[in-house]
């Protein structure tokens, strides 16, 4: 448009910087302090993205729970390492200024790639359901959800505005990225935090 | 030993976690959600050792820290910090202020027994 449209003269408009853009993967953590795009492409992983209005800053994660979640004995564990996602992803706002008790969530994915029917025990269903149980029990209020089916799902969430861009994707080349990441990752036995006892 | 164990922590999920380890030896544990409700909590009775986390509101878990070897009654528990982070400087932080350890999440149980088991043995008045 013209600086002179409609007959008066417009102020020329401000550049606007463009946004960094930051992609994540399994295991990942990304908080902001400015304006960003986070991306990630997802199967049966979850990611959450949270958001604090007042200080606008937003973060995402991308997790999955270990192979074993659903089975006898194995669940503490499995949820040990989901409570940890959440942990890094709510300490990381907090070190930026985000207040937790302000926090609000988005989440995604879940999906069940192998197109395999969907299951209460099925990887997908452990993350939707560990997830929505951790949000619930720390009161975090959800602002959107898109989870389950059977497609990959594109996330792009924007860092000082909580808007969130979820494509569904599909063929080969994206599940097949998707299925060799997974797999990998949720044979891999995750490991505990390290121990130091200081000198008094 | 049974002892009366104070975890210090914004998230519930942890402190059930941490509650739920500790109580499997008997252990009687009482919650706070940040260094100013910890301190709260010790008017209303002692603790035997402390386990905080780092990033809290109001009062984060160094400050608690310190906090804590300044009051009398104190300045030997074992108090024992559980967070995220695990940076060579931060740890250098907690040990200055007087952390007797430091366990980096995800915590696995019986190591956080143990732990507590061992620094609570070699608590010296």
């Amino acid at each position: 448009m013209s600086p002179l449209a409609g007959g008066r003269l417009q102020p020329a408009a401000a550049p606007v910087a463009p946004e960094k853009e930051v992609t994540i993967y399994i295991g990942g953590v990304h908080v902001s302090p400015g304006p960003a795009v986070i991306k990630t492409l997802l199967g049966s992983c979850i990611s959450v993205c949270l958001f604090d209005p007042i200080r606008r800053v937003g973060g995402m994660n991308h997790f999955m729970l270990p192979r074993g979640a659903g089975s006898s004995g194995a669940d503490a564990d499995a949820t040990r390492f989901g409570v940890h996602a959440m942990d890094c992803l709510i300490g990381d706002m907090m070190k930026l200024g985000a207040d937790r008790r302000r926090l609000v969530a988005k989440f995604f994915g879940g999906a069940h790639v192998l197109n395999m029917k969907e299951s209460a025990a099925a990887v997908p269903q452990q993350n939707i359901a560990f997830i929505r149980e951790f949000l619930k029990g720390e009161g975090f209020p959800i602002l959107a959800e898109d989870v389950g089916g059977y497609h990959p799902r594109h996330v792009r969430f924007y860092s000082h505005t909580a808007r969130a861009m979820v494509k569904r994707v599909d063929g080969p080349h994206a599940r097949a990225r998707l299925l060799s990441q997974e797999d990998h990752r949720s044979a891999q036995v995750p490991s505990f935090g390290d121990v130091t006892l200081f000198d008094q | 030993m049974p002892s009366t164990i104070l975890i210090v922590d914004d998230s519930r999920t942890v402190r059930t976690m941490v509650r739920q380890a500790l109580e499997a030896d008997h252990h009687q544990v009482i919650e706070a959600t940040d260094g100013v409700a910890a301190l709260a909590a010790l008017d209303m009775g002692p603790a035997d050792l402390v386990i905080t986390d780092v990033n809290m509101p109001e009062m984060d878990g160094l400050k608690l820290v310190r906090a804590l070897r300044d009051r009398p009654g104190y300045r030997f528990t074992p108090i024992l910090v559980l967070t995220t982070e695990s940076g060579d400087e931060i740890k250098q932080r907690g040990r200055e202020a007087g952390a007797t350890g430091w366990l980096v999440k995800p915590f696995n149980p019986d190591q956080l027994r143990k732990t507590v088991e061992h620094v609570s043995r070699r608590r010296q008045p």
